[in-house]
């Protein structure tokens, strides 16, 4: 393997790992809030102020 | 209800958000400047660019395996006194400790990469590498602990152990170019030592670690509350059984 083709395939993999891992994080933290409602209870305040401001 | 009122902070806050974005913004920035910006080694070439990533990538895993070992000192501190205290700490500890372990799977990957073009091998038995392999495996004990089944006070005292005994490896991955002989390159950047690089490559280092360490310290504030959210799910899991289980036992009666 080239050093170019290394150097591509090393920043390649980190970013791949990294993507994969923030996205795990923040999906698992969405879902399990989900479950126990919490996201719910987020989107209706922000239906609520959407409500206000078309009421309006 | 609690979990509802405190719903927006267990999930995302402003904060967290501008934390994320500077995080995306700032490892956007450290790839333009490791790959374009920052110009070939006269020894290295092309390679020194893998160096960007690989050394940060240490820093961040000694970083989150000392934040492991604090947090476990402080809880074990606590709970001593009550039981059901410093659960904050022990969450601490295993988001520092899993992104740690992601840090240390980095390290290893791109080092191997860069030991392929420089030495010609992706892996030698010497100490750096023996030593880190090890730290990578120990720390994923670490977690397979935190995650087999016992009472969570119990669990958390054992794996705050652990944490304690695992890092006593950190100083020796550290040292280890300096107590041994060794293929691998003696650090980059000492403290009390002339740096090895010098110029835009110096910059370009430094530089790396501190976006790292922005993308580090969002993961590790986002695991934390993935660890807060997977306590309350399973208490009101349990919470539900026993209601059901009550249920049914009056309901018979």
């Amino acid at each position: 393997m080239s050093e170019v083709a290394t150097v591509v395939a090393g920043w390649g993999i980190t970013f791949v790992i990294l993507a994969t891992y923030s996205i795990w994080v923040v999906f698992r933290g969405k879902g399990i809030g989900r479950e126990l409602g919490i996201g719910e209870t987020e989107q209706s305040d922000l239906e609520k102020d959407v409500g206000t401001i078309t009421d309006s | 209800m609690p979990v509802a009122n405190s719903g927006a902070k267990m999930t995302a806050t402003l904060i967290t958000r501008v934390l994320g974005v500077s995080a995306l913004a700032a490892t956007g920035l450290m790839a333009v400047l490791g790959l374009v910006i920052s110009p070939p080694d006269v020894v290295q070439g092309e390679a020194v660019r893998m160096l960007y990533i690989h050394v940060p990538s240490i820093w961040i895993a000694y970083g989150g395996f000392a934040l492991t070992s604090i947090s476990s000192i402080l809880f074990l501190r606590r709970s001593r006194r009550r039981p059901d205290q410093g659960r904050h700490y022990d969450r601490l500890a295993g988001s520092a400790a899993e992104v740690g372990v992601v840090f240390t799977a980095i390290t290893l990957i791109t080092g191997m990469l860069w030991g392929k073009v420089t030495w010609g091998t992706y892996w030698q038995w010497d100490a750096r590498l023996t030593t880190t392999v090890l730290l990578f495996v120990t720390y994923l004990g670490y977690l397979a602990l935190r995650r087999l089944p016992a009472e969570p006070a119990v669990r958390s005292r054992r794996a705050a152990v652990m944490a304690l005994i695992s890092f006593i490896n950190v100083p020796i991955v550290h040292y280890s170019v300096d107590w041994w002989r060794t293929l691998h390159q003696k650090a980059s950047l000492s403290v009390g030592r002339r740096p090895e690089i010098t110029g835009e490559m110096y910059w370009t280092l430094l530089y790396s670690a501190l976006a790292v360490t922005i993308l580090a310290t969002w993961l590790i504030i986002h695991r934390y509350r993935v660890i807060r959210l997977e306590e309350l799910r399973d208490e009101e899991g349990l919470e539900a059984l026993i209601a059901s289980r009550l249920n049914k036992d009056f309901g018979s009666h």
